[in-house]
């Protein structure tokens, strides 16, 4: 059935063009022959076509504009008054004899555009008689369509400053009141229409349907209306002040007054975007008075977020502007009319509420930006709006407070600015866990990309409390939810975070410090790894800086010595305990040693150690990372020069023992060998115990031998000679260093040893054993042909 | 012309938050032929970064990094020079000029290039070479105070390389050159 | 025209021209049979002169017992046709009784005619102004010749001239405020006004104004009234709503109008009303008759 209706239709649209075609033919002939009677009289028939009553807007267009395009060549006869003889006054009225109205006021008007154009009478005239007269079709479809064909005529001759057909001292106003009257007239029918159900076809598909079809029909004929403001703003003498005080308020009137939902959306849409955006600035308290005082069911939020993204992107466009902005009060008139609306439209969704606060930030921003108190408000309406303390569930509301939360982050660089929004964080707490995160994401990347510096303990404080659903687990999350590497990034995020928290004052900085161990305290296991290593440097590179001011404390309970801080590290790096993560803080604590070691103080080095120690006695059971972990406490050890005699020997005892008792021969050698250098310190006041030296070398011989033994056993064959070649310069280092206890004797014996070893076992061809010993050799070599002191050192040593 | 870059010890996250911004915008891909790398990135993401520079990658391991199957030394031939690799925390002393002598020997390399003191140094050394080409991100060290960010491009043609080290000094990169000479085409090392 | 009375040839043309016959206007008169001829326009007051001339035919003679010219002013009703009643009738003797052998020429006049009513032709009946010339004979039949006139009369621009202006209505269906801007309109006047709306709860399709013509003849119970719609001249088109004002204009000059004739010597009266009819969806009307009075002004040229 619905088929069938659209069928008829196209056939009557197919016969009413076939209608008018036909009339039209006569009509030509009539035009041809110079005869105006017949002519009028087929022109009048054609037009008859168009009081059909069984076309849609769309369907009618087209017969509409068949008619048009005839209209203009019976136009070019009246135009010439030679060709027919009659005049232009009586032309006009003429045509009014017609006994249909419809075809008569089509023709009326196609003679006054002529008349108009005669200049036998003002313009303002033909046009306040033409406008009136249009009044007698009352049909919303015919009569929209007359009107347009009305305003299509006359488009080009209004009265208009500077055209032709300028009237006297009132010429704009009779122009706007003719735009204005018929803008007033098509609204109301239009509007009419919405209480008119169409042709049989609404009845036939239900009431859900028939809206809808109703409400498509509707849309086609908007634009007829709405064309007329355009030709509002462009006639010329229509400036601000007749804008203000003539075309505002009889537009606002009209769409006030229609009450109706469709028009008063399109319409003031319209309004927005055909009339300059200066005039809607100065006319802004007029315009937002309105919005209240349209129906409930309008989508005003739009409206007003595209005249605030309109008058936003004004600002934009020139610094000029700005001061309008300023003398208008423009945002606190937005401001409190979002605020009215929001309260009259009970029912608009989260959603649609947030948006609109958004294109109002968007707006104080590109208008105010220096107005931190502004935007602080903004943020603050929102969160009233946003309910109690519950999340925002809507995905389409958290893409918006995502929005809301981003705008101040890009438009002040530095994120200090946004810290300082006291209503910032508010927002954030209405953001379920996820998105939260990826707010605190988004702050962070905009820290890091603008290279900010978050420079007091009090903007860390309320920083880290942004980005709390990083640091630790928000309520009702476990971190099992989270995909592995989105969580590494995110903890990455935070430690890259860490060191941009920084001030040169030490007592700031120390305060600073303690406000981020406090949060990441609450990280949990699986946090602290990634968080602790920057805190723990932050807090070493404070040490360094305090290292020349030793000693001073300036008042306060906690004072920033590197003692406090090194009290700080300790306890720092002991939470890594909980996880465990024992390497990690292994090398901490080394670091620290080596800070406090910087700043002698002795027991505090010396504790590092110790804790050191533990860790790699009770916590690390991994060969390799045994040998990596002693490897780096030898290293640190043998930089240590606050130890006194005892504890650096309990220290150094330790160390080789443990190096001794490493999983595999080799490592042990090496380990121990390294061991060597501890009693060695080539510095003015180092120590230098060349026989603990020689031991340990002779030891990690010993051992050297033990492993070649053991790999000649089990696989019959010598084992690493590397090994010898490695001691063989090692004793070749401290004997240039002038160690007593090795003799060139030793080093002689060693490297026939080698030779030995190496001979005999030239089946099994070793090219990096060998190499490495021939490049020792050649360095010897290279050493006694020196000559000097260096020469005649090496001079017994026959290679 | 073979272009090296050596650059390490960025300690990222651990102890800066990314290259200088001035030196991101030097290094673009495609210039370089190959990266080397003394270790301590520390995480997959600056991996990534460097590959992007080049896909000729290579890294030692330092005792920080996240990846775990760095090796702990490694040699490569580029040209004409041998070149060898290693972090450095596993020569005692550290920055020991004599016992980085020994692995170079040990590993039988022309140019060596190891890290961990954060300090940019590059010595003739009995004919060889040692480079350190220092922290990347000016990283905090217990060995060096005032670390400024440096890295090293050597420039390698024939039996020559020219060694280019910049550095970040009060917000202003500055460059400096050092020439090398291998006196004979041997794989050995010269005396 | 020559009537013929009896069955003879015509025995002598007559033919009757006015002496300013080339300056008067001349106006299409509809006869009978449906054609139209042209014959001259008087108005009451004026002098009716001319000649008439008297020609034999084939030179015979005519013998006559005097010849003379009535001008009359008749009243017909179609339903007693043939019977005028004349309600004008005037004299001039031409000629004693004699001969006439060769063409005659009698000059005319009648002077300061009382002509108070204007020609009308309508559906049942007619008023006419005729010059009868009439050649007496005994046997034969004496020879008659018409020549009919036309006369109009001009009022001038009446000194009250109120408009009509009313409200009308069904309760709780339609109320209406109608105004029209005169009472009384000449030929090619124009009818301004509006229709206001004041209540509309019916839907309306449209309007239209008739102007209706009433023509009653007779009296008492012989009265007879014939009414005719004139014209009818669409209003509006589509649905008013309660608050619209919708204009009124109307050219009469189209329409074949003629002066309101009240009473017209007792005999006819011929009336004009207008009709505002609004046409519902359910195509029932609703009307509201008014009379007006047409009238005739004189032209300025």
């Amino acid at each position: 059935m619905l088929l069938d209706g659209i069928e008829d239709e196209d056939k009557w649209l197919a016969e009413g063009i076939a209608g008018i075609q036909h009339h039209a033919f006569y009509m030509h002939r009539a035009l041809d022959a110079n005869n105006l009677r017949d002519a009028l009289k087929y022109s009048a028939q054609m037009l008859s076509e168009l009081r059909t009553s069984r076309l849609s807007p769309h369907k009618y267009y087209e017969l509409y504009m068949r008619a048009f395009d005839e209209l203009r060549k019976l136009e070019m006869f009246f135009k010439d008054e030679s060709r027919h003889g009659v005049s232009i006054i009586d032309l006009y009225e003429l045509v009014q004899h017609a006994g249909n109205i419809l075809p008569r006021l089509y023709l009326l008007c196609t003679v006054g555009s002529v008349y108009i154009k005669s200049k036998e009478a003002p313009a303002k005239d033909v046009l306040k008689d033409l406008v009136e007269m249009c009044r007698a079709v009352q049909h919303p479809i015919r009569g929209l369509f007359l009107r347009s064909y009305l305003s299509q005529v006359s488009r080009d001759k209004l009265p208009d400053l500077g055209s032709e057909y300028e009237g006297g001292s009132d010429t704009v106003t009779d122009a706007v009141d003719f735009v204005l009257q018929n803008f007033t007239e098509m609204n109301k029918l239009w509007v009419r229409m919405q209480y008119q159900a169409f042709f049989g076809l609404s009845g036939l598909q239900g009431p859900g349907r028939a809206r809808e079809k109703h409400e498509k029909e509707r849309s086609e004929l908007r634009d007829l209306v709405g064309k007329n403001l355009l030709v509002l703003s462009q006639i010329e003498g229509v400036e601000l002040q007749m804008y203000k005080d003539t075309v505002l308020p009889r537009v606002l009137e009209q769409v006030i007054n229609c009450k109706d939902e469709l028009a008063q959306y399109y319409l003031m849409d319209c309004l927005i975007q055909v009339f300059p955006d200066e005039y809607h600035l100065q006319t802004l308290e007029t315009l937002l008075g309105a919005c209240p005082q349209l129906q409930p069911t309008v989508d005003i939020k739009t409206v007003l977020s595209q005249l605030m993204d309109r008058l936003s992107n004004y600002a934009a466009s020139s610094t000029d502007v700005l001061p309008e902005f300023l003398q208008v009060e423009a945002f606190a008139k937005l401001s409190s009319a979002i605020g009215r609306v929001i309260e009259a439209q009970v029912d608009m969704p989260i959603v649609g509420a947030i948006s609109l606060y958004v294109s109002l930030l968007t707006f104080t921003l590109r208008v105010h930006p220096d107005r931190l108190d502004y935007v602080d408000q903004v943020l603050g309406a929102c969160v009233r709006k946003l309910p109690g303390n519950t999340k925002v569930e809507d995905k389409r509301a958290i893409k918006q407070v995502v929005a809301l939360l981003s705008a101040p982050l890009e438009k002040y660089n530095d994120i200090v600015t946004a810290l300082t929004l006291s209503n910032y964080p508010r927002v954030m707490d209405h953001l379920d866990n996820g998105t939260n995160k990826v707010m605190a994401m988004v702050i962070i990347q905009s820290i890091m990309k603008n290279d900010s510096c978050i420079s007091t303990a009090d903007k860390v404080e309320v920083l880290f409390e942004l980005i709390k659903g990083l640091i630790k687990d928000l309520d009702g999350t476990s971190d099992d939810e989270l995909d592995e590497e989105d969580f590494h990034d995110e903890q990455n995020s935070v430690a890259r975070l860490i060191h941009m928290l920084y001030n040169d004052d030490p007592e700031e900085m120390l305060k600073i410090i303690c406000t981020v161990k406090k949060h990441i305290m609450n990280g949990g296991p699986k946090r602290l790894p990634f968080t602790v290593p920057p805190l723990v440097f932050s807090a070493l590179g404070l040490v360094r800086q305090l290292q020349g001011q030793d000693g001073e404390v300036v008042g306060e309970d906690m004072p920033a010595t590197p003692k406090t801080v090194f009290q700080f590290l300790n306890q720092t790096v002991d939470a890594l305990s909980s996880i465990p993560s024992p390497e990690l803080a292994l090398r901490l604590y080394l670091h620290c040693a080596e800070a406090a070691n910087d700043c002698d103080l002795e027991p505090v080095a010396y504790e590092f150690f110790t804790q050191a120690f533990v860790l790699y006695e009770e916590e690390i059971a991994d060969s390799k990372a045994q040998v990596t972990a002693i490897h780096l406490i030898i290293g640190a050890l043998q930089r240590m020069n606050v130890f006194g005699t005892e504890n650096r020997d309990t220290l150094t005892h330790k160390a080789t023992g443990y190096s001794a008792k490493l999983l595999k021969k080799p490592d042990q050698c090496r380990a121990v060998y390294a061991c060597s250098h501890l009693f060695w310190v080539d510095d003015q006041d180092g120590v230098k115990d060349g026989e603990r030296v020689l031991l340990c070398l002779k030891r990690a011989l010993r051992i050297a031998n033990a492993a070649q033994q053991m790999a000649s056993v089990t696989r019959g064959s010598s084992g690493p000679v590397t090994l010898f070649v490695e001691i063989l310069n090692k004793y070749l280092y401290f004997f240039e260093k002038g160690n007593p206890q090795i003799t060139s004797a030793a080093i002689q014996g060693l490297v026939e040893l080698i030779t030995t070893e190496l001979q005999s076992d030239s089946s099994n061809v070793k090219p990096a054993s060998d190499a490495f010993f021939a490049s020792t050799l050649r360095y010897i070599q290279f050493q006694k042909q020196k000559g000097g002191a260096m020469g005649e050192k090496y001079a017994s040593i026959k290679v | 012309m073979v272009l090296v870059l050596a650059l390490g010890d960025l300690h990222i996250p651990h102890r800066a938050p990314d290259l200088p911004a001035k030196f991101k915008s030097m290094l673009v891909p495609g210039k370089i032929q190959h990266i080397i790398c003394t270790g301590n990135l520390c995480i997959k993401e600056v991996h990534d970064y460097l590959k992007t520079l080049c896909p000729d990658l290579h890294i030692a391991r330092g005792e920080y990094d996240e990846e775990t199957r760095y090796p702990e030394t490694k040699t490569l031939t580029i040209g004409q020079f041998k070149l060898g690799l290693c972090h450095g925390h596993q020569v005692i002393p550290w920055g020991d000029l004599d016992s980085l002598a020994m692995l170079q020997r040990q590993l039988d390399v022309d140019i060596l290039v190891t890290g961990h003191t954060h300090q940019f140094t590059a010595y003739k050394h009995e004919g060889g070479v040692v480079i350190n080409p220092g922290s990347a991100s000016g990283a905090y060290s217990s060995i060096t105070y005032d670390v400024n960010p440096s890295f090293v491009l050597m420039d390698i043609d024939g039996l020559r390389v020219v060694v280019y080290v910049y550095e970040l000094i009060d917000g202003e990169v500055k460059v400096d050159k050092i020439d090398f000479k291998k006196t004979t085409a041997a794989t050995h090392s010269a005396h | 025209m020559n009537y013929i009375i009896g069955a003879f040839k015509p025995s002598c043309n007559i033919s009757i021209t006015f002496s300013d016959a080339k300056t008067r206007k001349q106006v299409p008169l509809k006869k009978e049979g449906g054609q139209a001829v042209s014959v001259p326009l008087f108005q009451s007051q004026e002098n009716i002169s001319g000649k008439i001339s008297i020609e034999p035919i084939q030179g015979k003679k005519v013998e006559h017992n005097g010849v003379k010219v009535e001008l009359l002013g008749q009243i017909e009703m179609y339903f007693d046709r043939g019977n005028f009643y004349d309600f004008t009738s005037l004299v001039r003797e031409l000629d004693v009784p004699g001969e006439i052998y060769e063409r005659k020429t009698y000059p005319f006049e009648f002077s300061t005619v009382e002509m108070p009513y204007e020609t009308y032709n309508g559906v049942n009946v007619r008023l006419r102004y005729v010059l009868k010339v009439t050649v007496s004979r005994g046997y034969g039949g004496s020879i008659v010749e018409y020549q009919d006139f036309v006369v109009r009369n001009y009022t001038p621009p009446p000194s009250i001239n109120n408009s009509i202006k009313m409200e009308v209505g069904i309760e709780d269906c339609l109320h209406i405020e109608f105004e029209y801007n005169k009472s009384k309109y000449h030929l090619k006047d124009v009818i301004i006004g509006k229709i206001y709306f004041l209540l509309v709860r019916i839907k309306i399709k449209n309007m239209d104004l008739e102007i209706r013509r009433r023509e009653s003849t007779g009296s008492g119970p012989n009265t007879h009234v014939e009414t005719e719609t004139l014209a009818k001249f669409e209003l509006m088109d589509g649905a008013p709503v309660r608050g619209e004002s919708i204009p009124i204009r109307l050219f009469l000059s189209p329409y074949e109008l003629t002066p309101t004739h009240r009473n017209i010597n007792n005999k006819f009266s011929v009336k004009y009303y207008l009709n505002l009819v609004l046409v519902d969806e359910e195509d029932r009307r609703y009307f509201k008759q008014q009379e007006i009075t047409i009238y005739r002004l004189q032209e300025t040229s």
